[in-house]
């Protein structure tokens, strides 16, 4: 049974960055279990919740993501043993830089999600989106990123017909 | 007839350019610190120390894009940068040191290439210099050759007077045009006493010897003491009113972008890194040198000018307080 | 018991206090070199213009004669002992003059094996603080000039050196500035703070003094030089700046000693300290980790523990 698919204005871009053995094969089972959430959400798979970076992060803000959720195994889950503790420090830290910076964090979920939680991953996406889209577009890095030095900036058009204008 | 104009009519003049569309540049307070920025009106403009950085970015902006690219149905479209787009920009307040550096750069930015950013952007400027009263013991452009009243590069001159007008010239034919063009805010009279300048630190420098010591030197146990505290930054290159090199990058994504031009540094590590990965100057002391030897002999050997118009800018911001001004005494004083 | 005299608080430091200090370290250091238990000594020279002083790597008794201390000794000299600048001094045990803030630098980077401890003497300075960037330095060090670092300085008296000169003179309370601005960005809305960074770096013009001048940036591929894949742009636009500046408060953090001289040397007084202060907050409140100046062997960020916060993770 399919749920009807409300329109909205707003489609909030969420990127998830997943673990391969647990996030990533949580959100398989929930596909397979053909459980419905939001197609908001682009999966990024990587080996362990320590790999990633928090620049991926950050590199997600600044490229568009609205919102951004993090997923890896439950501390002493991981396939690595230990790769997870380390993330767990590492976006304790960030997030922390992150808010300090201005950025709200609101748009930034971090959660631990094991191979047989297909039903928390939809939960987790769901409240991630619905979330984001209630607080519109994410705008401070793409504006930052029209914004140019005062000596490289041009005149707009406008501007210029109006000092032409001027004899 | 010389003229003068009072401290209100410099700020009302800034007022009518402004209100004319005309990108207005000077001296103005950012968070406690004094940069040459766009005004928005007369009251911004402060004229009580000299800005962290050049006015160089006039015509070499710290970064600007000099293509866009977009593609769109499998194919990239191009497009250049309209220079018509450039502003009318008039800079206001920019003492000696800083009006002189376009005299010096015209040179390279139409030497092998003409460079249009650079040329377009000079034509549609108009520069209102100022002597210079607020020197301090890094300042040495008596040293190499100017003064704190030097007119070159300027425009348009103003020297500030006990009492708080400004004696103005006209320099160029620019200058000529805008006093014409705002006449009611001039007045012709005798001017009143000049401000003194201040007495600088450093000697006259003998430029010629330095250059024929830095020919015969270029193996010397002097590079290696300077340059061994040099941590490599760009802090000295981006502040400073003669230093041009600059970086081109492509930025955006495959779909869209731009490239752009921005600053660089002789400083840093890479700035010689060949594709190879061959670097010949792969060590500081060697960067350092090239240094001193591109502002005080290349320079002059290709183009007949000083790469250094004696700011001093660089002695200020320097990490580690290398003092440009002390190198050049050493090596002036030298008698081999 | 102390004199009446000596209880006042001192409206500025006696530089009687710098010229000891300056005594003990040229004996201490012609000392080391004559006797060749240091191959070199890393401190400071006189600089040229009034109230300013420079890094100097010297080599012989001689030279050592010139060393001095003054408040105008604001480089962290750490950083000629770390791989940036690899090759400079001789290989060999090597003196080094630290103030308390130095040295916490030097005991991260030997809690990071980039320094041996056996290769470094340190001369360990009582310090009373020095110069504030652009502060008028042709006094004495006073309230007035002194660097908002030193007002809230815990490590006057440094631990762990091989030898700690000078008597430190009665200081005042001052006021903590830089807390205070902490505090005030931190309660701060969302979208104001956003707009205090943006506003400052838009000013930043990327000439990497902060990085250059960081004993903890020591890496020989910075990765924000790196252009494949690329992470941070390199154009000096608000856009990569802000980026530029995120990246590298992240790298620090559980790393920074928190000297300074970050901000110190930025030519466009961005206040970086602020970034890597709130990170030092952050870790101490999670993890009970602050530097200090006795090496303590990994960084927060490169250990961790099973019961380690996890309140903001679903």
């Amino acid at each position: 049974m399919h749920a009807e698919k409300t329109s909205h204005d707003f489609e909030p871009k969420i990127i998830a960055f997943v673990c391969t053995w647990c996030t990533y094969a949580g959100a398989d089972l929930a596909g397979t279990s053909r459980m419905q959430y939001p197609s908001n959400v682009r999966v990024l798979k990587f080996p362990c919740t320590g790999r990633i970076d928090p620049v991926f992060i950050l590199r997600a803000f600044q490229k568009g993501a609205d919102g951004v959720l993090v997923s890896g195994c439950h501390p002493g889950d991981c396939h690595y043993m230990a790769g997870n503790f380390h993330a767990r420090r590492r976006f304790a830290a960030f997030r922390a830089l992150l808010g300090f910076v201005g950025v709200d964090l609101q748009r930034l979920q971090f959660s631990w999600v094991s191979a047989a939680e297909g039903g928390k991953w939809v939960e987790v996406v769901t409240e991630l989106t619905e979330r984001v889209r209630a607080m519109g577009p994410m705008t401070e890095f793409k504006s930052l990123e029209t914004e140019e030095q005062w000596s490289g900036a041009l005149t707009t058009p406008e501007l210029r017909e109006a000092f032409d204008s001027i004899d | 007839m010389p003229l003068s104009i009072t401290e209100t009519n410099l700020r009302n003049l800034i007022d009518l350019l402004v209100q004319a569309s005309k990108l207005v540049v000077g001296p103005k307070l950012s968070e406690a610190i004094v940069l040459y920025q766009p005004l928005t009106s007369g009251a911004e403009l402060t004229l009580d120390s000299i800005p962290r950085r050049s006015a160089k970015e006039l015509y070499f902006p710290v970064c600007e894009d000099i293509l866009n690219f977009k593609k769109e149905n499998g194919k990239v479209q191009v497009e250049d940068i309209d220079r018509s787009r450039f502003p009318e920009t008039v800079l206001i307040g920019a003492p000696p040191c800083d009006a002189g550096s376009p005299a010096i750069l015209d040179a390279v930015f139409s030497w092998d290439y003409h460079d249009d950013f650079y040329q377009e952007r000079r034509k549609k400027s108009t520069i209102i210099g100022i002597a210079c009263t607020k020197g301090d013991d890094a300042c040495f452009c008596t040293a190499v050759g100017l003064a704190p009243d030097a007119q070159a590069g300027s425009d348009l001159f103003l020297t500030p007077l006990a009492g708080g007008s400004y004696a103005c010239v006209a320099v160029t034919e620019k200058g000529t045009t805008l006093i014409e063009a705002h006449s009611s805010l001039f007045s012709e009279g005798p001017v009143g006493e000049v401000i003194p300048f201040l007495d600088q630190s450093t000697g006259k420098l003998d430029l010629p010897k330095i250059k024929a010591w830095l020919e015969g030197h270029f193996e010397d146990p002097l590079w290696e003491g300077i340059a061994d505290i040099c941590i490599g930054c760009g802090a000295c290159a981006f502040i400073c009113p003669a230093c041009h090199c600059f970086d081109i990058n492509d930025e955006g994504s495959p779909d869209s972008g731009a490239r752009r031009k921005h600053w660089d540094a002789c400083g840093f590590s890479k700035f010689t890194n060949h594709a190879s990965g061959h670097n010949p100057r792969d060590i500081q002391n060697k960067r350092y040198r090239n240094r001193i030897m591109h502002k005080f002999k290349y320079y002059d050997d290709k183009f007949g000018k000083t790469l250094c118009t004696g700011c001093g800018r660089c002695i200020r911001v320097c990490p580690v307080g290398i003092d440009i001004a002390e190198i050049l005494t050493t090596i002036n004083s030298k008698s081999d | 018991m102390k004199t009446k005299a000596e209880k006042i608080r001192a409206a500025s430091i006696d530089p009687a206090y710098y010229q000891a200090v300056t005594e003990a370290i040229r004996t201490q250091a012609v000392k080391l070199l004559t006797e060749e238990t240091v191959v070199a000594v890393v401190g400071y020279f006189l600089g040229r213009r009034q109230g300013t002083a420079i890094p100097a790597l010297v080599t012989t008794p001689e030279q050592a004669e010139k060393l001095i201390f003054s408040p105008a000794c604001v480089n962290n000299l750490t950083l000629f002992l770390t791989k940036a600048k690899k090759g400079v001094l001789k290989k060999g045990r090597v003196a080094i003059i630290a103030k308390g803030c130095d040295m916490r630098a030097l005991a991260g980077l030997m809690g990071e094996s980039q320094v041996k401890r056996e290769e470094i003497f340190t001369i360990g300075i009582a310090c009373a603080g020095v110069f504030g960037s652009g502060a008028d330095r042709t006094g004495n060090l006073s309230e007035a000039n002194i660097a908002r670092k030193c007002r809230e300085c815990s490590v006057h008296l440094p631990e762990g050196a091989d030898l700690l000169v000078g008597t430190l003179p009665e200081l005042s309370e001052l006021t903590p500035l830089e807390a205070e601005e902490m505090a005030r960005i931190e309660a701060l809305p969302q979208a104001e703070r956003w707009a205090f960074w943006k506003e400052h770096f838009t000013r930043c013009i990327r000439c990497m003094a902060c990085r250059q001048v960081c004993p903890f940036c020591y890496c020989e591929q910075c990765l924000c030089d790196k252009n494949r894949p690329q992470a941070v742009e390199s154009s000096p636009r608000p856009a990569g700046n802000m980026a530029w500046h995120i990246v590298r408060a992240m790298h620090l953090a559980g790393r920074c000693g928190g000297c300074a001289e970050c901000e110190r040397v930025c030519p466009m007084d961005i206040p970086l300290n602020l970034l890597n202060r709130r990170m030092a907050q952050e870790l101490k409140e999670l993890y009970d980790y602050e530097a200090s100046t006795t090496p303590q062997g990994k960084g927060p960020l490169a250990r961790y523990q099973e019961d380690d916060d996890e309140s903001f993770i679903k």
